[in-house]
């Protein structure tokens, strides 16, 4: 197994900047998540590392070793496409094999190799078929037994679930994980869903616009994202952000004045904020509960269970969600109080950067 | 489904509606149908019944079997139909191996590369007479630019006209017919090759399958189905190629270029025999209808090992 380093990697096509100065080390065993909208040169970046791309600038180094001109099957890294692309045309069992064949091994190890493959994703009783004759599911095994059998120092993944319904897609989740753990091996996963990111990475990459804006665990990204537009993706409903201006700053944090002139103290560090300042503070839905504070009418309720989701609108027009208990006897069109812990507050300056909170909560490992 | 309460009343009016549907039907598709029966049909009815007649401009008598005892003896017809069978294979397996090389360069990601495809399609898109006039001169022996060479380079002592003779004859009319068919063939070909998902290549190539491996192993069975419709189709129509070999030979010399389908034109239209060619012709549609059965049955089985649905 094997780590992963990315120095100073660029990508132009043409005139276009797909990525710029990328800087990553991954650690050996790590399952590392890319997350971004579509476009903000994800995709590309693994195929960077694959060697299907070619970086117009930076250097690829894997367990230390300058792999930036190599070809990709020098690599030691194989890769599991969002489409699968399997062979149409072959069995199952000469789909898995197909590097093995390349490689010209002999018979009885691609045998041993396929068969050690297809056992560990239950496919041993479909290696006669076709792909054409296989679920969805059972055809990202595939590709996925395919990439094992190269025994390679890295998986590469490129939205291999985004082709599987809802269900499915929960429960290649969790076998992803396991695998990860019975592999022990590095992984480096594209996707654009935030879900899949925060189940299954060890650390997590947010791309935007071709630039990391952030790299670590889930929880960290969670409890402190470093920018607003972190904050914003990771997170599920959406941090809300409410504009508000500051009064001051002293050392209990940072005073604000919201647009219905309620002020509140925020611990975070006040870094070069002056007052008259326009900030954005974020407050997670479920940070938000009912009670004395920010006037919000309620349009619609979306009743989960467990929980309440609250969409509703400020006087000023704003418009916030809001999670609260399942039970909640609250009516949709109703005005409703809602108020926050200021420990929980994120506050963000006009350029999108946080203010590092002070209370926040442990980092779960 | 409708459901009716009067349980008697039902029943009628609904077979009462289905026979005036059928007549419609019947209605809607007459003119196709009188034009099957009026262009194919009676035709072919016509020729089977011609083949057992000494028809001639003289006037026609039943002669039974006679005109296709007459065919087979003497060996000349399994000639023709041996050399029909052998510029068949030659002229097909010339378009598909120029198809195949052609759509593989005309995939390459060059500039200029729709210019490129636009540009092997004139021996397909001219008109073939005109195509064949050209290659007359080409052949040539005095005139012609391929003798021409030939002398130049050392390859022949003189002037060699290659149509004066029987087997170069056979040789220039199968490069003729593979000129003219190859485009369309490459064409299928690329339309097939550009429909093969990139993911497969990279995949492959990320596996380290070299260029050729993933010829081999990846477009070739992918495009498999073209492949064998497209060897179906174009030995059909090689099979009833007339007007290439009419243009330049005549079927000569001495017979040399003489396949079925001139063989039948020249007894039936030329020497104005037709009962004697009819007979040639229903062997001809014989053998054609054979060659379209095991088309579906092998296009068949091909669709069935590619895992085409």
């Amino acid at each position: 197994m094997a780590t992963l380093e990315l120095a100073s990697i660029t990508k132009d096509f043409g005139a276009h900047k797909v990525l710029s100065g990328i800087d990553l080390a991954i650690r050996d065993r790590e399952f590392v998540v890319f997350v971004g909208p579509s476009g903000c040169g994800k995709s590309t970046l693994l195929r960077i590392i694959a060697g299907l791309e070619a970086a117009t600038s930076g250097r690829i180094l894997i367990d230390g070793q300058d792999v930036s001109d190599a070809a990709p099957v020098d690599r030691g890294i194989s890769m599991v496409f969002q489409s699968y692309a399997l062979y149409p045309h072959l069995s199952i069992f000469e789909n898995i094999a197909f590097p093995l064949r390349v490689a010209r091994l002999p018979e009885a190890e691609v045998k041993a190799k396929v068969a050690r493959a297809a056992d560990i994703l239950q496919l041993t009783d479909k290696l006669a078929l076709k792909p054409g004759q296989l679920s969805g599911g059972q055809r990202q095994r595939v590709a996925i037994g395919r990439s094992i059998v190269r025994n390679p120092k890295v998986f590469l993944f490129d939205e291999p679930l985004s082709n599987l319904d809802a269900a499915l897609r929960g429960e290649m989740r969790v076998e992803l994980s396991a695998l990860q753990r019975d592999l022990d091996a590095t992984m480096v996963y594209v996707t654009h869903d935030q879900i899949e990111a925060m189940t299954m990475a060890h650390r997590i990459v947010v791309l935007n616009k071709g630039r990391i804006e952030q790299f670590g665990s889930p929880m960290e990204l969670y409890h402190h994202p470093a920018t607003r537009f972190v904050a914003t993706f990771i997170g599920q409903p959406n941090m809300n952000l409410i504009p508000a201006t500051v009064a001051g700053t002293g050392a209990e944090g940072l005073t604000v004045d919201f647009h219905d002139g309620t002020r509140m103290t925020l611990p975070v560090d006040p870094a070069g904020a002056h007052p008259g300042d326009r900030v954005e503070v974020g407050v997670r839905p479920e940070n938000l509960r009912l009670g004395q504070g920010l006037a919000m009418r309620l349009r619609v309720l979306e009743r989960l269970g467990g929980t309440t989701i609250a969409y509703g609108m400020l006087a000023d027009g704003l418009k916030l969600c809001a999670a609260l208990p399942g039970d909640t006897t609250v009516h949709e069109g109703e005005d409703v109080g809602l108020t926050f812990t200021p420990a929980d507050a994120h506050v963000f300056d006009a350029q999108g950067r946080v203010m590092r909170r002070r209370q926040a909560p442990a980092l779960a490992a | 489904m409708t459901l009716v309460a009067d349980g008697t009343a039902a029943p009628q009016r609904t077979r009462r509606k289905a026979l005036s549907d059928r007549a419609f039907a019947w209605i809607l598709i007459a003119p196709a149908v009188l034009f099957i029966v009026a262009i194919v049909a009676w035709p072919l009815v016509e020729t089977i019944r011609l083949s057992f007649t000494n028809a001639s401009l003289a006037g026609e008598d039943y002669v039974g079997l006679a005109n296709y005892e007459k065919l087979f003896q003497g060996g000349k017809f399994t000639e023709i139909i041996v050399r029909t069978f052998v510029w068949m294979f030659f002229s097909v397996s010339l378009k598909l191996i120029l198809g195949l090389i052609g759509a593989s360069l005309l995939m390459a990601a060059v500039p200029g590369q729709a210019l490129f495809r636009i540009l092997i399609m004139p021996p397909w898109v001219i008109p073939i007479a005109m195509g064949c006039l050209g290659w007359l001169w080409l052949f040539n022996g005095d005139f012609g630019i391929i003798s021409g060479v030939a002398q130049a380079i050392g390859l022949t002592d003189g002037p060699f006209a290659f149509l004066a003779y029987r087997n170069s004859a056979f040789w220039a009319a199968i490069v003729t017919d593979a000129w003219v068919g190859t485009p369309m063939v490459t064409l299928f070909f690329l339309a097939a090759m550009q429909g093969v998902s990139r993911d497969l290549y990279e995949a492959a190539w990320v596996d380290g399958a070299s260029r050729w491996y993933r010829f081999r192993r990846i477009t070739i069975p992918q495009i498999m189905p073209v492949i064998v419709s497209m060897a179906l189709m174009s030995a059909i129509w090689t099979f009833n190629s007339f007007e290439i070999i009419w243009i330049l030979t005549q079927g000569g010399p001495r017979g040399g270029t003489t396949t079925m389908i001139i063989d039948t034109y020249k007894v039936a239209i030329a020497n104005l025999q037709f009962g004697e060619g009819a007979a040639r012709a229903v062997i001809i549609v014989i053998m054609l209808a054979l060659f379209s059965l095991l088309y579906l049955w092998v296009l068949g089985r091909v669709n069935r090992k590619y895992g085409v649905k």
